[in-house]
C-alpha cells in the first residue's frame, strides 16, 4: 500500500487546466486561433509571400490566385502579406495596450482598494471621468492633437482600459481587505506592501487575466477602428483597418480587399472570446461547482 | 435601391446634393472654398452670374442693364422690386457700392478677385443705376468678379446693423435677396437651404429644400449615392469606368473637364527643404504618370502647370518631364548632400485618392533613399497647415499634396502664389518680385498672346524654385438621379438655382 501511495504522482495545474480545456470544445477551437494568429503574427516576417508594401501597378485589384492567394488591393499590393503585416500590427497593439493598461490599472486598483477612503473616491472620479469618455471619440481627439501613428493608438486604448481594469482589482481588493487571513496577517505584523504583493495580488491576478483575454478582441477592434478612419497607424503600414478602408473604397472594383481586412478581426473576435469564455469558466470556482 | 432610400432620397422637393467641403463662410467678402459661393449662389443676387453649359458664359442676374463703358468703367442698372428678406427693403445701388467696396475696406483675404477696384459711383439720378470705377484695366472682371464670389451684393443695412462696421459677418446671413435662405446648418453633416417667402425675383427654384452635405472623400459620396442618400454626386475617377460599366439604377453618368490643378508642395521656409537641390530632387523623383494611373486609374492626365488646357496661359509642357527622370534626382540629391537623415513629412487630406498619391510619392522617394512619413490629416486640420494665423505649424510643414479650384481665367490661379499670399494660402511660402509684377502687368493684358506668355513665365519661375511638382487637373464626372435636371458649369461645379425635377 505504501508503495502505491508514493508511486501516484498528482497531476500539475497546467495539465488539468489544458485538459479542462480540451474538454471544452468552443475554448478548444478559440485556443488553436488565438496559436495560428500568434503564430502567425511572430513569424509573419517570414510567412509573407511578398513585401507587404511592395507597389505593383500590374496586378492591381486582382482576385485571389496561385501568385496572391488573397489576391491584391489598389495598388497591386499583395493581401496576404499585409493581412499578415497587419495582424503583428494587431498583435502589437493588443499585448502592449493590454500589458500596460493592465501593469497601471493593477497598481492604481490596489491602492484604490486598499488606501484611505479619500484617495479611492478621488480615483473613482478619475477612473469614471476617463470612462465617459466614447474610447474613438477620444481617439480622434487627442490624434488631432498630437498626430496619428501606433504610439498615439497604444496611448488611447491603454488610457481609456485603464479605469476597467482598476475598477476590478479596486473591488477585489475591497473584499480580500476584511478576510480573516488578511486581518490574521496584520495581527501578525505585516507591512502592507507585503499584505498586498503576497496575499491580495495573487488573488486578483487571475479574474484581471481572463478579462485581458477577452479584451484582446475589443483592443484590436479599436485600432482597427481608428486606422479605418485614418486616424490609426499611418500609411502604408498595413493595419487591418487600413485594409479595410481601402477595400471599402474601392469595393465596386474588387470585395477581396474588404474580405480580406474583415475576415481576420471576425476570427481573433471568435478566437479570444472563445478562448476567455473558456478560461472563465476554468478558474471561476462558482461556475466550476455548478458543472 | 431599397424602397426606403428611394422614397427618402425622392420625397417631396428636396434635393440631396454632395459637396467636397463644410461651408465655411457665407460673408461673400470673406469666402474660404467654392462651397461656400455654390450656397451663396443660393442666397444672394449678383449683377451677372455664370450660365449653365458646356461653355463660359455669364447672364444677367439682378442687373437689369450691363455695360463697359471704356476699360476702367464698367455701368449697370439694377432691376427694381428686388428685396431683401427680414424687412431690409429694397435692392438699390448703394448696396452694390456697400457690397464691393467693403471687400477692400476690411482687407479682405480675397480682396485680389476685384483687381484694381477703385470705387463704385452712384448715380445721382436713379437709385438704381451706378458705374464700377477700376483704376486700371481687369481682364478677369467678366469672368471672375462679378459672377462669382466678390460679385455677391448684400443689404448695406442689414450688414451694418450685424457687424457696427460693415466687416466680416462669418456664417449667419441676416438678409438674403436669392430664391433660398438658410434653415439650419449642422457643421460637417449638412446645409439646409429652403425656399426664401420673401423672394421677388425671376427665377423659379425647382426644389423647396436643398440639403447640401459635405464629404471629405468622393468614395464616400458614392456609396451614399448607391444608398439612395444623394441624388446628385461627383464621382471619382478611379470609379468612373466602373460605374459607366454598371451604373446604379435610374441614373445618368456625365463627364466634363476639369480646371482644379494638383501638385505637390514644398515648404521653401522649412530647414530641410530650404536646400534647394533638395526639392529639385523630390521633383525629378516623382513619376506623374506612375500616381496617376494609381490614384485616378489612368483616367486624367498629367497637368503641365497651374493652367488647364483651353485656357489662356495653359504650357504645353512643364519644365520636368512628366515621368521624372531619377538619375537626375540622385544627381541632384548627392549635390544636396544625400537624403535627409530623418523622414521627410507628406501632408494630406484623409481621401482615397490623395493617401493614394501619397503612397505612391512615398515609394518612388524611397527609389533614392528618401524617407518619407504620410500625415494624413481631416479637413479641418488639413486646410489650416500652411496658415501663420492658425499657429506655427506651417513652419513644421514639408512636403503637402494640394488642390485648387479655379476659375476660366488664369488670374485665379497666380493669384494665391503672390507674396501677399504667404502664410495665407501660398503655404511653399514662394516670393519672387517678378512673379509678382508679372502677376499685376498681366491682370490688364488686353493682348491675349502677351498674357499667355506672361503666365508660361510665372509658372516656369514656380517649377524652378523647385517648390511644386505638378500633377493634373483631374476630370469632374457627375452622377445623378434620371429624375434631376442639373444646371452645371462647364466644369461641371453645380449651380443650384437651376436644378429641377425633370
Amino acid at each position: 500500500m505504501g508503495d502505491v501511495a508514493t508511486t501516484y504522482k498528482q497531476p500539475s495545474a497546467l495539465c488539468i487546466y489544458a485538459r479542462q480545456l480540451a474538454q471544452n470544445p468552443m475554448g478548444l477551437m478559440g485556443a488553436i486561433l488565438v496559436l495560428i494568429i500568434v503564430g502567425i503574427a511572430v513569424f509573419g516576417p517570414w510567412l509573407a509571400p511578398y513585401d507587404p508594401n511592395q507597389i505593383m501597378i500590374g496586378p492591381r485589384m486582382g482576385p485571389p490566385s496561385a501568385a496572391h492567394w488573397l489576391g491584391t488591393d489598389h495598388l497591386g499590393r499583395d493581401l496576404l502579406s499585409r493581412v499578415i503585416a497587419g495582424g503583428r500590427i494587431a498583435m502589437l497593439v493588443a499585448f502592449v495596450t493590454l500589458g500596460a493598461a493592465m501593469t497601471v490599472g493593477l497598481a492604481l486598483g490596489l491602492i484604490a482598494g486598499y488606501g484611505p477612503k479619500w484617495l479611492d473616491n478621488i480615483l473613482l472620479l478619475v477612473f469614471d471621468a476617463i470612462r465617459s469618455f466614447p474610447v474613438i471619440v477620444f481617439g480622434l481627439a487627442v490624434v488631432t492633437l498630437i498626430g496619428p501613428s501606433l504610439y498615439t493608438v497604444i496611448l488611447v486604448v491603454a488610457i481609456t482600459s485603464i479605469p476597467i481594469y482598476a475598477r476590478i482589482v479596486r473591488t477585489q481588493t475591497q473584499t480580500l481587505r476584511n478576510a480573516e487571513f488578511i486581518l490574521a496577517e496584520k495581527a501578525m505584523g505585516a507591512g502592507t506592501l507585503r499584505i498586498l504583493a503576497v496575499h491580495v495580488l495573487p488573488n486578483v491576478l487571475g479574474p484581471l487575466l481572463i478579462l485581458a483575454s477577452m479584451d484582446v478582441p475589443m483592443v484590436i477592434a479599436t485600432e482597427a477602428g481608428l486606422s479605418f478612419l485614418g486616424m490609426g497607424v499611418r500609411p502604408p503600414a498595413p493595419s487591418w483597418g487600413t485594409i479595410l478602408n481601402d477595400g471599402y473604397n474601392f469595393i465596386r472594383n474588387s470585395p477581396w480587399p474588404v474580405i480580406a481586412g474583415s475576415a481576420p478581426i471576425i476570427l481573433v473576435t471568435i478566437g479570444f472570446t472563445f478562448l476567455g469564455e473558456a478560461l472563465r469558466d476554468i478558474f471561476d470556482p462558482k461556475l466550476r461547482r455548478a458543472q | 435601391m431599397p424602397l426606403a432610400s428611394a422614397l427618402y432620397a425622392q420625397s417631396g422637393s428636396v434635393l440631396h446634393a454632395y459637396s467636397s467641403a463644410d461651408i465655411k463662410k457665407l460673408d461673400p467678402a470673406f469666402y474660404q472654398n467654392s462651397v461656400d459661393i455654390d450656397v451663396m449662389n443660393c442666397l444672394y443676387s449678383k449683377l451677372a452670374s455664370y450660365k449653365p453649359g458646356r461653355e463660359w458664359d455669364i447672364e444677367l442676374e439682378a442687373a437689369e442693364e450691363l455695360e463697359q463703358i471704356d476699360d476702367t468703367h464698367i455701368r449697370f442698372k439694377l432691376k427694381p422690386g428686388i428685396m431683401f428678406s427680414g424687412g431690409y427693403g429694397e435692392m438699390t445701388a448703394e448696396d452694390v457700392k456697400f457690397s464691393f467696396e467693403r471687400v477692400l475696406e476690411h482687407d479682405s483675404p480675397v480682396k485680389s478677385d476685384w483687381g484694381p477696384l477703385q470705387s463704385v459711383e452712384l448715380d445721382p439720378e436713379d437709385k438704381y443705376a451706378g458705374t464700377i470705377v477700376l483704376e486700371k484695366a481687369f481682364q478677369p472682371l467678366w469672368s471672375i468678379s462679378i459672377p462669382y464670389g466678390v460679385g455677391f451684393i448684400l443689404s448695406k443695412k442689414a450688414v451694418m446693423e450685424a457687424t457696427g462696421d460693415g466687416g466680416d459677418f462669418g456664417i449667419t446671413p441676416s438678409a438674403v435677396s436669392g430664391p433660398y435662405m438658410l434653415e439650419e446648418w449642422k457643421p460637417n453633416q449638412y446645409t439646409k437651404l429652403v425656399r426664401n417667402p420673401e423672394y421677388t425675383g425671376d427665377l423659379k427654384p425647382g426644389y423647396d429644400e436643398i440639403r447640401i452635405m459635405p464629404m471629405d472623400d468622393e468614395k464616400v459620396a458614392e456609396r451614399a449615392y448607391e444608398a439612395g442618400d444623394l441624388d446628385y454626386t461627383q464621382l471619382t475617377l478611379s470609379s468612373l469606368a466602373n460605374y459607366k460599366a454598371n451604373p446604379p439604377a435610374n441614373t445618368t453618368i456625365e463627364e466634363y473637364p476639369s480646371l482644379y490643378y494638383v501638385w505637390v508642395g514644398m515648404n521653401l521656409e522649412n530647414d530641410t527643404l530650404k536646400n534647394e537641390n533638395l526639392r529639385k530632387a523630390i521633383q525629378y523623383a516623382i513619376n506623374v504618370p506612375q500616381i496617376l494611373d494609381a490614384a485616378y486609374f489612368g483616367e486624367a492626365a498629367p497637368s503641365t502647370g497651374l493652367i488647364a488646357p483651353g485656357l489662356i496661359g495653359h504650357r504645353a509642357q512643364s519644365i520636368v518631364p512628366p515621368e521624372g527622370n531619377l538619375d537626375t534626382a540622385r544627381a541632384y540629391l548627392e549635390k544636396a548632400g544625400g537624403a535627409p537623415s530623418q523622414p521627410i513629412t507628406i501632408d494630406t487630406l484623409n481621401a482615397t485618392t490623395w493617401k493614394t498619391i501619397a503612397e505612391v510619392i512615398q515609394a518612388q522617394l524611397g527609389q533614392i533613399g528618401i524617407q518619407v512619413q504620410v500625415n494624413v490629416q481631416d479637413t479641418g486640420s488639413f486646410y489650416t497647415l500652411g496658415m501663420e494665423s492658425e499657429g506655427d505649424r506651417w513652419k513644421d510643414m514639408q512636403l503637402v499634396i494640394n488642390r485648387f479650384s479655379m476659375l476660366p481665367d488664369p488670374f485665379y490661379a497666380t493669384s494665391w502664389f503672390t507674396t501677399e499670399q504667404v502664410g495665407v494660402w501660398n503655404w511653399e511660402r514662394f516670393s519672387n518680385p517678378e512673379f509678382d509684377r508679372l502677376h499685376q502687368a498681366a491682370l490688364s493684358e488686353a493682348d491675349a498672346e502677351k498674357r499667355a506668355a506672361m503666365y508660361h513665365e510665372m509658372q516656369d519661375m514656380m517649377e524652378e524654385s523647385g517648390a511644386y511638382r505638378f500633377l493634373t487637373h483631374e476630370g469632374s464626372p457627375v452622377m445623378f438621379r434620371d429624375d434631376v435636371e442639373t444646371a452645371l458649369r462647364p466644369d461641371a461645379r453645380p449651380l443650384y438655382l437651376g436644378f429641377k425635377p425633370a
